[in-house]
């Protein structure tokens, strides 16, 4: 073989067959989604995005869509970042566990998750019926097709991505910096606000961009638990696509969520890159 | 935990693991206990106990197509997907082609790019070049989305790998098919199990692509699930479900045994 093949051939070829596949079948398709949201009769128009853009019941959607994205990343960050740290910071048994209850729910079908919420939520579920138990509410309401489902819903899909971007960071962290504090006098919670969580910072945001384009971007949670009423924008893209056809409203759409998300993403990339290397 | 952790904030730990807990677990917990109920109605806690549901499951044949459906699929994309990213892997690891760190994040894009932009990007280019969906189309738009699973827990066994090893057979006289198959495949032999038990994972599992390339004969089990849920949620549903629950605890057992839940993380 020695002569007919090079070190760079063998390492072009293995990347081969892994390059087509994305560049076909991953970068095409997207090119031809955001290309379709611009194609006019002659040339290129902004007429469906002014569409998209200039209507109040989708400004409305986009609205709704930051705002619960937003409530979501802020849940997932208050319970995943010390869930992060417990585990981090605990035996290998616990952290066994711990990891079991974070993995688990994550491989597990978004559709069964929400199915689950779906049970909780619906008139005669435990939440509604436990709240009239305790007086919080006279009768027991429904809170199906309300905004609260969908940020309970997805926050339960999207807590374990926070958990592993933050712990991922936090198990690089010296454990010797908070010895080191300590014994200089700060306090279990001082070193935790002083030391770890800026040392943490990385991951934090990380994970809450994550958090948040994954909850902009999600539509079977969404239109399972908030129903047809309450509509976020990929749920109205996912009915553009299925139920009215119109193609070009349906890619105008997903071009705005695709500047969005890219807004958010460029620096998810710098700082997932920057804690890498 | 570190020493001189005090009561209150352990107390606070305690609290937390059991909301967290509560809040991932439970909605696995309610559908399981809806799969057992005697009611026709969907309701928790569970009342009496049976396994009707799961007879009405199995026999059932919009169920049992959808099932073969979803298998035959997850079985396609664990191997396209362990074969091409495991290769890929190789190649990224070694670094040694020009632009390695942008090819390196194209690999791992489609874990942070919305499933639902690809989706429809690849709805329509397909019915535009090829017309109608079908079984092929899901086997490629679910082997890209596998594809960084297998890129990634490959690539972080590797970084744990020898690389004199490779470097010694080669000094000993080794060919370059010997080397790629002796001793850098054995290398990476636990990422690429634990990869591509990911994959069949990701596939089985996921609803975002299945439900836009859906046609009334391709119906993989999420799908078939979803469909359920927006008409009319009957505790067959639950039934199936806990199946897949249960798939999904044995892949992830699997998946610890290979590699170990601690290197997922990493």
């Amino acid at each position: 073989m020695r002569g007919v093949m090079t070190d760079r051939s063998e390492n072009s070829l293995l990347l081969l067959p892994g390059l087509a596949l994305l560049i076909l079948g991953f970068l095409l398709p997207i090119i031809r989604m955001l290309a379709l949201g611009v194609a006019g009769p002659d040339g290129l128009t902004m007429s469906v995005y002014a569409k998209v853009l200039g209507d109040s019941f989708y400004l409305g959607i986009f609205w709704r869509t930051i705002k619960l994205s937003a409530l979501i990343t802020l849940v997932c960050a208050l319970l995943g970042v010390p869930l992060a740290y417990i585990i981090a910071r605990s035996g290998p048994r616990l952290r066994f566990w711990l990891l079991v209850i974070v993995v688990l729910p994550l491989m597990t079908s978004v559709v069964i998750r929400t199915f689950g919420w779906m049970v909780m939520l619906g008139r005669s579920g435990i939440i509604p019926v436990g709240l009239r138990d305790l007086g919080v509410t006279s009768r027991a309401v429904s809170l199906m097709h309300t905004e609260t489902a969908i940020v309970l819903g997805l926050a339960q899909v999207l807590l374990p991505f926070m958990v592993l971007s933050v712990l991922g960071v936090i198990l690089r962290i010296d454990r010797r910096l908070e010895e080191a504090a300590r014994t200089m006098g700060a306090s279990f919670f001082g070193t935790l606000r002083h030391v770890v969580v800026p040392l943490a910072m990385p991951g934090i945001v990380a994970g809450s961009l994550l958090c948040f384009t994954l909850s902009a971007s999600s539509f079977v949670t969404p239109s399972l638990l908030g129903g047809s009423r309450i509509q976020v924008l990929a749920a109205s893209i996912y009915a553009a696509v299925t139920q009215t056809l119109d193609w070009p409203f349906a890619a105008a759409q997903a071009g705005v969520l695709f500047a969005g998300i890219a807004l958010v993403l460029i620096p998810y990339l710098r700082l997932s890159g920057a804690s890498r290397g | 935990m570190v020493k001189g952790v005090p009561l209150a904030a352990r107390i606070m730990a305690g609290v937390l693991i059991g909301l967290a807990g509560l809040l991932l677990l439970a909605p696995l917990v309610v559908v399981i206990g809806v799969s057992v109920s005697e009611s026709q109605f969907i309701v928790f806690p569970p009342q009496g106990f049976t396994l009707n549901w799961y007879r009405a499951a199995t026999t059932s044949p919009a169920y049992l197509s959808a099932a073969w459906i979803s298998l035959k699929l997850a079985l396609a994309v664990m191997v396209l997907a362990t074969l091409i990213g495991g290769a890929a892997a190789v190649a990224l690891h070694r670094r040694a082609l020009p632009g390695s760190d942008l090819i390196g994040g194209l690999f791992l894009s489609p874990l942070v790019l919305p499933t639902i932009i690809f989706a429809i990007g690849m709805v329509m280019l397909w019915s535009q070049l090829f017309g109608p969906v079908s079984f092929l189309t899901l086997v490629i738009a679910h082997t890209v989305i596998a594809l960084p699973y297998v890129v990634r827990t490959t690539l972080a066994v590797l970084a744990d790998s020898d690389p004199f090893l490779e470097e010694a057979a080669r000094t000993m006289g080794a060919g370059r098919m010997q080397r790629l198959f002796r001793v850098v495949l054995p290398q990476c032999m636990p990422g690429l199990a634990a990869g591509a038990f990911f994959a069949f994972n990701i596939s089985f599992d996921e609803a975002v692509l299945s439900l836009f390339l859906r046609t009334p004969t391709l119906q993989t089990l999420p799908v078939q699930i979803y469909g359920q849920l927006e008409f009319s949620p009957d505790p067959t549903v639950a039934a199936v479900s806990t199946i897949m629950i249960i798939a999904t605890i044995l892949i992830m057992a699997l998946i610890d045994r290979f590699l170990g839940l601690n290197k997922v993380v990493h």
